[in-house]
């Protein structure tokens, strides 16, 4: 059997669900220029909410996503409001605001393991009577057709936002230089905000994705949050295109290096890639 | 009138005075020349009254009536306050025309999500960009402008911003005689339409030639203030400022 069609398939869900995160915090960290390593986790979270919602209220399954995303936005606007926010105005060094991230992360992380236990948690309520499709002669299920849909839509709205509207000036502007952007008007703490909610809910959309196609436990964040970064990394930090490259070139890697080696050694795989652009390509793939 | 008056305003860094009790008033309509040795306090009182950095005593009085004691930088522009820096600062990854536009930018959430820089928008940063000979390189990123272009780019910028109190921080520094002829021309136009112009400048044959008023600063203090031609022959000014 020919295993290469199916790696491939692999190989681009994988790269969907890592540019979703490095989009969210690639946008997050053009603003703030510092790695909010909370952001791994407000995924899981957006994946917990519509757990809570679907499974345990049995709500209806599309209004518990919607409120997953916007609850994983919503609670990305309030760390940024009641913490971040507060220590950028204190000017807090980049190494300060990283060291409150982590303690966010940890704390979060072990809100959600207190509320639902560190059990795997699947969204999908009947995994077996998924569609499953046939493509270049590997087979996907209905769950990751719709990561890859949703993993295109966003990114066109990314960039549309970013270079079609005035609002996306304003955050170019921001991550250029925020000083300037102050001095020309801009409200940066406020553009800020409302980056925080829809980075933060675009990272929920990932984690629900997640949650629908492999489940997800409350420590997972840290880990598809690094290869967020990883993705970012070799892509080029601060283009959009690049995270997206990253993303897919980290998913490729990844998958293909597991048809001759084993599975142990997916992780390794992400960080030797990191480590290797680090030495040879430091400013990424898009950045010249 | 003063359109900008400041009381014994006070900054120090880690102890050391870089604004000494400074109190100066500044009028409408001139071109108001700030001199004095590197490391007087210059640049420090432009970032003071720009927001850049924060007052640690004193008052800032616009237009007679606004007293402020702590600007936020974002704020700055709604006192009809602009600004240029010593060092070149642009939106590097964006085109010359967007440095424009994004100052034209609706600053309200959902309209500057949905609306589109208009004709109107367009035709401003047209006018600007042409005026500084930046026109035809409107799709260029500013990073890879020349200097002078740069330097131009950021004056044109400071324009859009359709101010009051325009504070150029050394804008001729380093730029060709053509390129100087632009910037003396925008700022001339300037006062014509009764803005009022503060440049920091060393050098003071454009200090004679264009400006109004001067006030001459030293380690943070006002040394000494009043017409270029009265103010440059004055001793302390000459021991303080020129060495001799």
């Amino acid at each position: 059997m020919n295993v290469i069609p199916q790696l491939i398939l692999n190989s681009i869900i994988a790269g969907s669900i890592y540019s979703l995160i490095a989009i969210s915090f690639s946008l997050i960290y053009n603003v703030t220029k510092f790695f909010n390593l909370a952001h791994g986790v407000l995924a899981i979270i957006g994946g917990y909410t519509v757990f809570y919602f679907a499974q345990i209220l049995n709500w209806n399954i599309y209004i518990a996503i919607t409120f997953g995303i916007v609850f994983a936005g919503f609670i990305g606007l309030i760390l940024d409001k009641i913490i971040y926010l507060p220590l950028r105005r204190r000017k807090a060094s980049n190494m300060i605001l990283l060291v409150a991230s982590l303690g966010i992360m940890t704390a979060l992380q072990a809100l959600l393991s207190i509320l639902f236990t560190n059990e795997f948690r699947t969204l999908s309520r009947n995994i077996n009577e998924q569609k499953i499709f046939q493509l270049l002669n590997g087979s996907l299920t209905q769950t990751q057709v719709i990561i890859i849909f949703v993993a295109i839509l966003i990114t066109i709205f990314i960039v549309l936002l970013l270079f079609k509207t005035q609002f996306g000036k304003a955050i170019r502007a921001i991550s250029d230089d925020d000083e300037v952007a102050k001095i020309v008007g801009i409200n940066t703490d406020k553009i800020i905000s409302y980056v925080f909610f829809l980075g933060s809910a675009i990272a929920g959309i990932a984690g629900i994705l997640m949650g629908f196609d492999i489940g997800i436990e409350p420590t997972m964040g840290l880990n598809l949050l690094l290869k967020g970064i990883v993705a970012v990394i070799i892509g080029g930090i601060g283009n959009v295109y690049g995270s997206v490259l990253g993303a897919f070139v980290l998913g490729f890697a990844e998958n293909f290096s597991m048809w001759k080696i084993a599975g142990e050694w997916k992780d390794a795989v992400a960080f030797i890639l990191l480590i290797i652009f680090l030495l040879f390509k430091p400013r990424g793939i898009m950045n010249k | 009138m003063i359109i900008l008056e400041i009381k014994n305003l006070i900054k120090k860094f880690e102890g050391i005075y870089a604004v000494n009790n400074l109190s100066l008033q500044f009028r409408k309509g001139q071109i108001i020349g700030i001199i004095g040795p590197n490391g007087s306090g210059k640049t420090t009182l432009i970032n003071l009254l720009t927001g850049i950095l924060e007052i640690d005593s004193g008052e800032v009085i616009i237009n007679e009536g606004i007293t402020i004691s702590k600007i936020q930088p974002y704020q700055v522009s709604f006192f009809g306050l602009t600004r240029t820096f010593q060092n070149v600062r642009l939106f590097e990854q964006m085109s010359v025309l967007d440095n424009i536009l994004v100052v034209l930018t609706e600053r309200n959430i959902f309209a500057s999500l949905f609306e589109r820089h208009s004709e109107y928008h367009y035709k401003i940063a047209k006018d600007i960009l042409q005026k500084v000979n930046l026109w035809e390189k409107r799709n260029q990123l500013a990073l890879n402008l020349s200097y002078g272009q740069r330097k131009l780019l950021e004056i044109a910028r400071a324009l859009a911003m359709k101010a009051e109190i325009y504070f150029f921080d050394e804008p001729f520094a380093g730029l060709f005689a053509a390129m100087r002829e632009v910037v003396f021309e925008i700022i001339q136009e300037l006062k014509q339409n009764g803005k009022t112009i503060v440049l920091v400048e060393h050098d003071i044959g454009l200090i004679r030639n264009l400006c109004d008023y001067v006030f001459v600063m030293d380690e943070g203090k006002l040394l000494a203030e009043g017409k270029p031609e009265e103010v440059l022959e004055k001793r302390e000014v000459i021991e303080a400022y020129l060495g001799e």
